[in-house]
């Protein structure tokens, strides 16, 4: 009996350790080069709702009809999980699994890079008719991302900061549409004002973020004076940190400002609390919907130079790919081809083909056309292991003693520079 | 006078609290509900509604017509019901082994059983993926079974043993006196006493494999969806789908409570047996 059962444990050990070493790829079935036979690509994506992922597998049924590879995308939606879709990702990757090609966010890209999941895309990129047709600053972008000359992430679609503004606020306080960073802090100033004549302001100049994702529309303010974000102490920089600080101090922003995060500055600009304040084109529905006709946007104004931020999502293909040249044609359709377009009308986001930002249905849009102008000089905060940490905790605190005047401008930039770059 | 006492008494120390406390348990359930019935406008108004002005089904009907729900709800139900099978199955006849002989390493297993559930989850994830992968069974309904049978199995083991440990052997001897053999012994007199621990314990890998997320979202595709997944896609980036998303959440919880209504009884019986050792 013992013999038997030796035996048999043996016999199914045996069995397991034949299927487990069989490998099978069925996650990502690639077919060689062999015309005949359909080229097989995995992709993951999220979509925030059903109609977007409704929209994507629409996408992908229209390449894989009209591309004349054979090429087969397979799109399938993952949950974005709070960020928690780049970890189920990883986690794919690592254990030898995971897609083709994936919708992806740049905060990612030290990670994946570090440990040669993703595929380095240069040669790809150089040989691409539609090369031209992205914005080369975006490709710059995305080489900071990765923090090297070599392209692992292809851009897809991106939200760039602007200035909603009232126009008939302007109207009545007789501001013009600042084109200068001086203007835009001038305008600041002026539309300040006591509407009702009870001696208090009912009506502030800006819709200041304090809280948790206002270093965006700060930033501006940073390059307004020739500052950066490679160093907050120099001069400059620490000159943009004054202008902040003077715009809470002088009264020009409502005095919760410090914590107000992006719900307040929203509602404060929607309920004719405030008269300017910079968010991307998500929320324009929301404002026309409440506005109508009296909200318009522009592009953060020069000063010494110009900057904002840029909200992204790209696709990339993984190292692991056996047809890369096939996931180039399919993250490339979604770059600048039908893909690009449909995605962009269908989401709302800001297409980065130059040729789909030209079309009518973008140009109609004074918000995606003001995004539009704002993509040459858009950009990202530096990703580092601290970046987390610094946009979620040590800015907004730094900022807040900074407004509250616990810290100078140049006390609270050494501190902001210790905090990202340790030193 | 005395009797008034005891009314108000009763009131304030039993009804009170114990309304207080049903309403803190209900009412996320009946806020769920009421969501998913709130038409869109309603929903994502200013004005607050703790009852919807006009009642709307249209998200359960997007639910079903445009999300196809019954796609993953049929992956959940068929993951669940074979994880609950095979659990039972094995767990059973390893928990007879255990209470009924002595060999040796016999207590070794038993606490190597209870090591398994001592690991976060995530943290055999990555190993997990790498085996269903080379398995070649990474995205089917099988990879869910097995991975949840690594769990459930030995929390199983433990249950149904310890009901086992107390039922007296002289059950078997008497019936195998009688002539029967030692699996007829387990099948025809174990078995059915046995009935209502099998019941709890199968509730309980059911509604554990019913409502699993992190191995779901690993080990399936879009093929192979599971309620929690694609619920979880609900959930965007920029937005979450508050209609589908409570509809879902209500539909998800309908078999669990129709398991409970049928099993309830059972269910009591099975968790308190073994409770006292005699």
């Amino acid at each position: 009996m013992k013999r038997i059962l030796v035996f048999a444990v043996i016999s199914v050990l045996c069995l397991l350790m034949v299927t487990g070493c069989k490998k099978k790829d069925d996650e990502s079935s690639t077919i060689g080069n062999v015309t005949d036979k359909p080229i097989n690509i995995t992709h993951w994506f999220w979509a925030d709702n059903p109609d977007y992922s409704a929209k994507m597998q629409q996408i992908a049924t229209d390449f894989n009809n009209s591309n004349n590879m054979n090429i087969k995308v397979s799109a399938q939606e993952y949950p974005w999980e709070g960020g928690g879709y780049s970890e189920t990702l990883f986690t794919a990757a690592m254990g030898g699994g995971g897609p083709d090609t994936a919708a992806w966010k740049l905060t990612s890209t030290p990670l994946f890079k570090a440990n040669n999941l993703l595929a380095v895309l240069d040669s790809y990129i150089d040989k691409w008719d539609d090369k031209d047709d992205i914005e080369s600053n975006l490709y710059e972008v995305m080489k900071t991302a990765g923090g090297s000359d070599s392209i692992y992430v292809m851009p897809w679609n991106t939200q760039i900061l602007y200035v909603y503004y009232r126009p008939s606020m302007f109207k009545d306080a007789n501001v013009a549409v600042p084109t200068t960073y001086e203007e835009f802090l001038e305008a600041c100033r002026k539309l300040t004002r006591d509407t009702t004549g009870d001696g208090k302001t009912d009506v502030y100049g800006f819709g200041m973020r304090g809280s948790t994702g206002g270093q965006e529309p700060w930033g501006s303010f940073i390059y307004g004076r020739g500052g950066d974000l490679s160093d907050f102490t120099t001069t400059q920089a620490v000159a943009g940190m004054q202008d902040f600080i003077n715009l809470f101090k002088k009264g020009y922003v409502p005095p919760t400002a410090p914590t107000d995060g992006f719900n307040e500055i929203i509602a404060n600009f929607k309920s004719g609390r405030t008269a300017m304040t910079i968010h991307h084109i998500g929320s324009s529905s929301g404002m026309v919907e409440s506005l109508g006709d009296d909200v318009d946007a522009f592009p953060f104004p020069a000063g010494e130079k110009q900057w904002t931020s840029m909200g992204d999502t790209e696709n990339v293909i993984f190292e692991k790919c056996d047809n890369k040249d096939a996931a180039f044609q399919w993250v490339a359709y979604l770059a600048t081809g039908k893909g690009q377009e449909e995605w962009c009308k269908t989401t709302g986001n800001v297409p980065v083909s130059k040729r789909v930002q030209a079309l009518p249905e973008f140009q109609e849009n004074k918000f995606m056309k003001v995004s539009i102008k704002g993509a040459p000089y858009a950009g990202i905060f530096p990703i580092l292991d601290t970046t987390t940490e610094w946009i979620s905790t040590i800015w907004p605190n730094t900022t807040a003693a900074a407004l509250a005047g616990n810290k100078t401008a140049a006390q609270a930039m050494q501190e902001l520079q210790k905090g990202l770059y340790g030193s | 006078m005395e009797r008034k006492q005891s009314a108000l008494s009763r009131f304030l120390f039993l009804y009170l609290p114990l309304t207080l406390i049903l309403l803190f348990l209900l009412f996320p359930f009946y806020w769920t509900f009421v969501t998913s019935i709130k038409p869109e406008q309603e929903l994502y108004g200013r004005v607050v509604t703790y009852w919807p002005r006009s009642v709307t089904f249209s998200a359960y009907k997007s639910l079903f017509l445009d999300y196809n729900f019954l796609h993953p709800m049929g992956n959940s139900f068929l993951v669940a019901l074979i994880t609950t099978l095979l659990t039972l199955f094995v767990s059973s006849l390893a928990s007879y082994s255990f209470s009924r002989f002595r060999f040796r390493g016999r207590k070794a297993f038993m606490i190597l059983f209870l090591t398994n559930n001592m690991f976060p989850t995530v943290l055999l994830l990555i190993p997990l993926y790498a085996i269903m992968r080379n398995l070649g069974i990474l995205y089917t309904p099988l990879a869910l079974v097995l991975s949840y049978t690594t769990f459930t199995i030995p929390f199983s083991v433990w249950l149904l043993n310890g009901y086992l440990s107390d039922l007296p052997m002289s059950l078997e001897e008497a019936g195998m006196v009688d002539g029967a053999n030692r699996a007829q012994a387990f099948t025809r007199i174990i078995l059915p006493v046995l009935v209502p621990c099998l019941i709890a314990t199968g509730v309980y890998i059911f509604m554990t494999s019913w409502n699993e997320y992190t191995f779901a979202v690993m080990f399936t595709n879009e093929r192979s969806r599971t309620i929690p997944v694609s619920l979880k896609n609900l959930i965007g980036q920029l937005g979450v789908q508050w209609d589908l998303l409570t509809a879902g959440g209500i539909i998800t919880i309908i078999p669990v409570c129709v398991l409970f209504f049928f099993a309830q009884k059972r269910l009591v019986e099975g968790l308190t047996a073994g409770a006292v050792k005699g």
